[in-house]
C-alpha cells in the first residue's frame, strides 16, 4: 500500500501517522466523570426497577442495603447535573468566546448522510457520505443524551420531591414521572450498549477519549470533510486573541450568575422537601394485656357450716362436726385410707393407721394427730379442735 | 520417593511420606467422623427420653373420692383460694378424660395421700408449677414456645404471660380450634381489646358472624405455639408475604372477587420495592409502609366501606401518617393496587404506551444501522482480501 492515498475531495495525506487534538483534556475529563455517574445510575437504578431478580439482590446485599443504594444513585444523579452545568459552561465559551462552529447541530445534510449510508450499506451506494467533524452517527449519540438527561432531571425531580410536584400536578404524575424514568433508563442503556459500544470498540477502536488523538487516517475515513477544512485552514475561525480576552469579560460574569442558578436549582432539586418521616410509621394503638374478665371461676358452693357443739358427745355435735368437715373423703364409700367418719363406730374402729379415736387418750387418736399437724384437707379450727380433744378425753361418749 | 508437600508459613516446605500422610489423613477423618456422630446422637437423645406420659399408678377414682366433693378449697398463702373441686363430667368431656388419662399423668407429684404440700404461694403459682407436665407428651409443641413472645414476657419476670393450660384449659381440654371461632376467643381472654378491633374488622365480622373459614384467625397471622411478638422487627419486614398467601392466592381470593394482583403490584411500587430489598437483611427494620400501615393492623375494613382506611376519603389521613406534609392531590400518587388504564391512571397508561413504541423504534433503528454497517465491512474486507 501506498503512503499517499486520495480522498473523495482530493486532499493529499502525506502521513497516515499524522495525528490531530479531537478531545481536548478538560473534554475527556468531563467524558469520563459522565461516564461514571452513567453506570452508576444505570446499574443502582435498573436494580431499583427490577427489584425481583436475583441479580439485582445481589447488589443491593453487596451495597449494603437499598438505603445506601438509593443514596448513591442520587450521588451518581447529582455528578451528572453538575456535569451538565459544566458542560453548558464550555458549549457557551466555544461558541461565544471562541466562536467554534455549531458542528453538533443537526442540519439537513445529516439527514441525507443517514440516507446514503443506508444506500450503501445496501450496495447501492459505492461509497459511504462523506460526513465532518460530528458524523450523523455521532449526532444521534450526542443528542439522545441530552434528550434523555432532560427526561430524567425532570421525572427525577418528580420522584425526589413528590409532595412539591402535586402540589401543582395530579398524583399520578409521579408514578407516571416514575415509569418514564425507568423505561427511559432502558432506553439509554440500551441504546449505550447497541449504538455508542458498536462505534466506539467494534466497529474500530477508537482512542480519540483516551489520548484525546486521532490519526490522519481515521480522520480521513471516518471525518473526512473536517480534515479538508483542517488542510484549507477554515476549520476554526479567525479570532484575535483581544477578541477572545474581551469576550470572556463579558462571558464569564454571565456564566457565574447562571452556573449560580443552577446550582441552587440543585440544591433545591435534592433538599426541597422532606417527604415522608425517617422513623417507624406510627404503630397500632392498642393495649396488648387487657384480660377479658378476671379469669371465671368455678364459684364455690357455700362450705356448709357444721352446726355448733352443744354437749361434747358425738350425738350432741361432734358427729355433725366431723360430717361437715371429714366425711367429703372418710366416707363409708370412699373410705380413704380406710376411714369412715360418717359413724361413731367407724371413728373408733380408724382407719389403716390404727382407731382415729381413743376414749379417754386424745394423744394417741389419729384424729387428733392429723389434725394438730395442720394442712390437712377439712382441717378443723382451732376451736373445733379443742372441742373435739375435749370430747376424746372426757372418754368420747356417744351420746 | 513420592511424597506430599506441606507448604508451612515463610516459603518452608515440610516433605511428607505419602504413606504416612495418607495415613494420618484418614485417622484424621476418622476420628472427625467418630467425633460428628456422637455429636449427633447426643443431640437427639433428650428429645426421646421426655415424651413419654407418666405411668398411670393410681386410678382417677381414687383421687375423685375426694376431689369430686363440691366445694373444696384450700386457701393459698397469697390469702386466694385454690379450688380443688374437678367436676368428672367436664373431666370425662375433655380430650383428656376421653382417651382414657389418669389425673396422676399430668400431677405426677401426687402418688399417694397425705399429698406432698404445694409449694405454690399464689393461684397463678400452681399453674406455673403444672404447666410444663404437658411438655412430657407434647413436647414438639412446648418447644415452640420457647421461641414466643409469651416465654420471653415470661423469663423477663411477667407471670401473666400465657402458659399451656391458660390458652388450653387444664381439667376441661377440648379441641382448641373447634369451632373456629374458639381461637380468636382463646385470645381474647388477655388481649379483649385487640379482641374487639378484629371482632369488628372485615376477617372477624366473617369469621364470628358467618363462620367463613377462609380469613385468618389470630394465629394464622401470628403462629400458634411460636407466637412472635408483632412488634418484632421480622415480623412486620415479612408480613406483606403473610397476607400474600391468601391475597395472592387465585382460588381463594376468587370466591369473593378479590384482585390476586394486590402483592405484586405493591412490590412493584416504591413502598413495596423497599420492602423487598430490607428483606435481604433480616433483622432491620423498614419504615417503609407494609400492607397492615395503610390497611390497619386488627381492624382492617373492605376497602369499598367508609371507614376503611384506605377509602378515598380517609386516604390523605392515611398517607399523612408518615408524609405529614401530603396534599389531597398527593394521595393518587399510589396507584392503589391498579393496573394504570386509560380510565384510570390515564398519565401513567400513555407513558408506558409511548416507551412501548418509542424503545423498539429507536433500538431497531440503532441495530439495523450497525448491523448494516457491520455486514459492510465485512464484505468489503472479503473484497479487499480476494482482489489482494
Amino acid at each position: 500500500m501506498s503512503n499517499t492515498t486520495e480522498s473523495a475531495q482530493g486532499v493529499q495525506v502525506d502521513q497516515p501517522n499524522h495525528t490531530f487534538v479531537r478531545f481536548n483534556i478538560s473534554e475527556r475529563i468531563e467524558h469520563w466523570v459522565f461516564i461514571t455517574s452513567f453506570i452508576t445510575l444505570g446499574t443502582t437504578g435498573l436494580v431499583q426497577r427490577y427489584a425481583e431478580s436475583p441479580i439485582s439482590k445481589a447488589i443491593v446485599e453487596v451495597v449494603g442495603g437499598i438505603e445506601t443504594l438509593r443514596l448513591i444513585h442520587h450521588i451518581a444523579a447529582v455528578t451528572t447535573m453538575l456535569v451538565v452545568i459544566y458542560h453548558i459552561g464550555a458549549v457557551g465559551y466555544r461558541i461565544y468566546v471562541q466562536r467554534a462552529r455549531l458542528t453538533m447541530l443537526p442540519v439537513i445534510n445529516d439527514a441525507v448522510n443517514l440516507y446514503q449510508s443506508g444506500l450503501y450499506y445496501l450496495g447501492i451506494r459505492k461509497e459511504p457520505p462523506q460526513q465532518g467533524r460530528y458524523t450523523f452517527e455521532e449526532k444521534i449519540e450526542y443528542w439522545a443524551v441530552v434528550w434523555g438527561t432532560i427526561i430524567m432531571a425532570i421525572t427525577g425531580f418528580m420522584m425526589w420531591n413528590p409532595i412539591a410536584t402535586t402540589r401543582i400536578l395530579p398524583g399520578q404524575f409521579i408514578p407516571a414521572a416514575k415509569e418514564a424514568h425507568g423505561l427511559e433508563a432502558v432506553l439509554a442503556v440500551l441504546a449505550i450498549l447497541i449504538w455508542h459500544m458498536y462505534q466506539v470498540f467494534i466497529r474500530h477502536f477508537n482512542k480519540a477519549m483516551y489520548t484525546g488523538k486521532i490519526s490522519e487516517k481515521e480522520m480521513l475515513h471516518d471525518h473526512p470533510l473536517e480534515l479538508a477544512d483542517i488542510k484549507a485552514g477554515v476549520a476554526k475561525p479567525p479570532v484575535t486573541s483581544e477578541g477572545i480576552a474581551k469576550r470572556r469579560r463579558i462571558y464569564f460574569p454571565i456564566y457565574a450568575v447562571v452556573a449560580a442558578a443552577m446550582l441552587v436549582g440543585v440544591y433545591f432539586f435534592v433538599g426541597y422537601e422532606e417527604t415522608a418521616i425517617k422513623t417507624l410509621p406510627p404503630e397500632e394503638q392498642a393495649e396488648i394485656f387487657v384480660p377479658f374478665t378476671p379469669t371465671p371461676l368455678p364459684t364455690a358452693p357455700p362450705t356448709p357450716t357444721p352446726p355448733p357443739v352443744t354437749v361434747l358427745t358425738w350425738d350432741g355435735g361432734i358427729g355433725a362436726l366431723l360430717d361437715a368437715k371429714c366425711v367429703a373423703c372418710h366416707n363409708s364409700t370412699s373410705k380413704l385410707s380406710g376411714l369412715d367418719l360418717s359413724y361413731y363406730q367407724g371413728a373408733l374402729l380408724g382407719g389403716d393407721s390404727g382407731p382415729a379415736v381413743v376414749p379417754g387418750d386424745a394423744e394417741k387418736s389419729n384424729l387428733i394427730i392429723v389434725q394438730s399437724a395442720g394442712g390437712h384437707p377439712g382441717q378443723l379450727t382451732d376451736d373445733e379442735l379443742s372441742q373435739v380433744e375435749d370430747w376424746i378425753t372426757n372418754g368420747a361418749p356417744e351420746n | 520417593m513420592k511424597c506430599f508437600r506441606v507448604f508451612l508459613f515463610g516459603g518452608e516446605v515440610l516433605k511428607v511420606n505419602r504413606q504416612v500422610g495418607l495415613l494420618g489423613l484418614t485417622a484424621l477423618m476418622l476420628t472427625f467422623l467418630l467425633l460428628l456422630s456422637f455429636g449427633t446422637a447426643a443431640a437427639i437423645e433428650p428429645a426421646d427420653s421426655q415424651s413419654v406420659p407418666a405411668a398411670q399408678g393410681v386410678a382417677n377414682e381414687t383421687c375423685l373420692s375426694c376431689h369430686a366433693t363440691p366445694g373444696m378449697e384450700t386457701t393459698l398463702p397469697s390469702g386466694e383460694i385454690l379450688y380443688l373441686t374437678v367436676d368428672p363430667e367436664v373431666y370425662d368431656h375433655s380430650i383428656h378424660g376421653e382417651q382414657g388419662y389418669a389425673c396422676v399423668q399430668c400431677h405426677t407429684d401426687i402418688r399417694s395421700y397425705p399429698h406432698r404440700p404445694l409449694d405454690a404461694q399464689t393461684r397463678r403459682d400452681v399453674s406455673l408449677l403444672y404447666y410444663q407436665n404437658c411438655a412430657r407428651c407434647h413436647m414438639d409443641k412446648y418447644d415452640a414456645t420457647m421461641d414466643s413472645v409469651h416465654e420471653q414476657a415470661l423469663e423477663n419476670g411477667n407471670k401473666n404471660a400465657a402458659l399451656c393450660v391458660d390458652c388450653h384449659g387444664y381439667h376441661d381440654v377440648t379441641d382448641p380450634a373447634e369451632p373456629r371461632s374458639k381461637i380468636p376467643k382463646t385470645c381474647e381472654r388477655c388481649h379483649s381489646q385487640i379482641y374487639a378491633e378484629y371482632a369488628d374488622s372485615v376477617h372477624g365480622e366473617a369469621l364470628l358472624d358467618d363462620g367463613n373459614p377462609d380469613v385468618p384467625t389470630c394465629i394464622d397471622c401470628h403462629g400458634v405455639h411460636d407466637v412472635s411478638g408483632p412488634s418484632n422487627s421480622d415480623f412486620r419486614l415479612f408480613s406483606p408475604q403473610l397476607c400474600a398467601k391468601c391475597h395472592a392466592d387465585e382460588e381463594m381470593m376468587g370466591k369473593y372477587g378479590i384482585s390476586t394482583n394486590v402483592f405484586n403490584s405493591y412490590v412493584s411500587d416504591f413502598h413495596g420495592t423497599t420492602v423487598i430489598f430490607d428483606q435481604e437483611f433480616p433483622g432491620q427494620e423498614t419504615n417503609k409502609p407494609v400492607c397492615i400501615d395503610c390497611h390497619g393492623v386488627h381492624n382492617m375494613k373492605q376497602v369499598d366501606q367508609a371507614e376503611s382506611k384506605v377509602m378515598q376519603a380517609n386516604l390523605l389521613t392515611t398517607c399523612q401518617r408518615c408524609h405529614p406534609d401530603a396534599t389531597p392531590n398527593f394521595t393518587s400518587a399510589w396507584l392503589g393496587h391498579y393496573q394504570p388504564s386509560l380510565e384510570r391512571f390515564p398519565a401513567v397508561y400513555l407513558v408506558d404506551l409511548f416507551y412501548k413504541i418509542f424503545i423498539p423504534f429507536v433500538l431497531g433503528f440503532m441495530v439495523l444501522f450497525v448491523f448494516g454497517d457491520a455486514t459492510r465491512r465485512l464484505i468489503n474486507r472479503r473484497r479487499q482480501k480476494r482482489d489482494e
